[in-house]
């Protein structure tokens, strides 16, 4: 890992934080739509990502206060997502993995804690991990290949 | 526009349980929660109350504070009553038109909702008393013995500490950039879905290039800097469990054999 990846996976890790508390008044809790979930999608484009999202999330849930399982666990689960993106050939796929794998995973542990039923849950979160990371993400990437590599 | 608002949750004290070690303070967290699981009757959430009640007393964080974190869920928790009550089959003591409220019903919804509470109270403790920045030396040390199998937790503690320091550099750049934007005529506060996803659009792209200057201009001043990793790296402060840290080990001891006892003792 060299100094470029580190700084540049910080600084990623960052906007996610920054993204999560400017816009998120649903960031956080069983009804999930955290819009900086956009930047799983980044990984495709910018190898630095995939750790600059997890350390992101790491810190986004240290903030949101609901304890060591979402720290540990969710950001395993979005390293995971990130990865898997990463190894996608185009951007549509590359939506599958945080979809699916917060959707399946991480409404475990929601619905286990809530007693609420799981395909709930898991409709619920994928649901939300739809917008975040289907809609606005793929949005991301083609501004994204567009605008910001070029200016660098 | 984002001047007022608070980052995370952290209340800054020097209480004793402000002062204990990170390490002990996550390990702690984990295994209340785990007896939250473990206790299966109403009586076991006496110790649970005990304990927690003890630590806030010591820690001195407002209850006020503590129940905040309830406030997004309260939706879900009587969701989770609701759906307990009526769903769970047994002795019918109250019908409602085709809904039927039965006694294990009632019982099943107590516990949910006194297991969620104290989920969410126990964790949010946790964040109150502990900066980020210590947090994050506690994660790295957790980690330190997974280095072996090849977790960078060096690596990812320095990116946690790097984006501590930069969040609040970058909070002030997108109010500046949507104040700009905002003074173009754009609007991030109308329209369904999709344009509101592209509204973020003008947001997103001088974010992250900024971003990305800032980190170009610190992976330079780093390498001029001669940083090269975790090896022989010194500390400022370090991490030391302390006699405190060994009290608060044996009270929770205590605590899970008391909880253990309620679970398996036959009263």
């Amino acid at each position: 890992m060299n100094t470029k990846y580190l700084a540049k996976s910080s600084l990623l890790a960052a906007v996610y934080v920054v993204l999560t508390i400017v816009l998120g008044d649903f960031s956080y809790g069983p009804v999930q739509f955290r819009i900086a979930e956009a930047l799983v999608l980044l990984p495709l484009v910018e190898p630095s990502a995939i750790m600059g999202v997890t350390v992101g999330c790491i810190i986004a849930n240290i903030f949101g206060g609901y304890g060591p399982i979402d720290i540990f666990g969710g950001s395993a689960v979005t390293l995971l997502a990130a990865y898997l993106t990463s190894k996608m050939p185009n951007k549509i796929l590359g939506a599958i993995p945080p979809i699916a794998l917060n959707g399946l995973i991480v409404s475990i542990w929601v619905s286990k804690f809530s007693g609420l039923p799981y395909l709930l849950v898991a409709a619920n979160i994928a649901l939300g991990e739809f917008f975040a990371a289907g809609v606005l993400g793929i949005l991301l990437v083609s501004v994204y290949s567009k605008y910001i590599k070029t200016s660098r | 526009m984002l001047k007022d608002i608070t980052i995370g949750q952290y209340i800054p004290g020097d209480t004793p349980v402000h002062n204990l070690d990170p390490r002990v303070k996550i390990v702690i967290t984990f295994t209340f929660i785990a007896a939250l699981f473990l206790v299966n009757k109403f009586f076991g959430y006496l110790f649970i109350i005990g304990f927690m009640a003890m630590a806030v007393y010591f820690s001195k964080i407002p209850v006020k504070q503590l129940f905040k974190g309830l406030k997004p869920l309260i939706i879900i928790i009587l969701l989770t009553v609701a759906l307990n009550i009526f769903m769970t089959e047994g002795e019918v003591i109250y019908t409602i038109w085709k809904l039927k409220v039965t006694k294990e019903g009632l019982i099943q919804a107590g516990f949910m909702a006194l297991r969620l509470i104290f989920l969410i109270t126990g964790a949010s403790l946790l964040t109150l008393t502990t900066s980020p920045i210590s947090l994050t030396d506690g994660i790295e040390k957790l980690l330190n013995p997974l280095k072996k199998v090849g977790v960078p937790a060096h690596e990812l503690a320095m990116m946690m500490t790097i984006a501590l320091r930069f969040i609040p550099t970058l909070l002030e750049e997108t109010d500046k950039i949507m104040k700009a934007q905002m003074a173009r005529g754009a609007d991030f506060e109308t329209g369904n879905i999709i344009s509101r996803a592209k509204a973020m659009v003008p947001l997103l792209v001088p974010l992250f290039i900024s971003a990305f200057r800032r980190a170009d201009e610190l992976a330079l001043a780093m390498e001029a800097r001669c940083y090269r990793g975790g090896e022989n790296r010194t500390r400022m402060k370090q991490l030391m469990i302390e006699r405190r840290d060994y009290v608060a080990i044996i009270i929770t001891v205590i605590f899970m054999a008391a909880v253990l006892w309620s679970r398996y003792a036959v009263i």
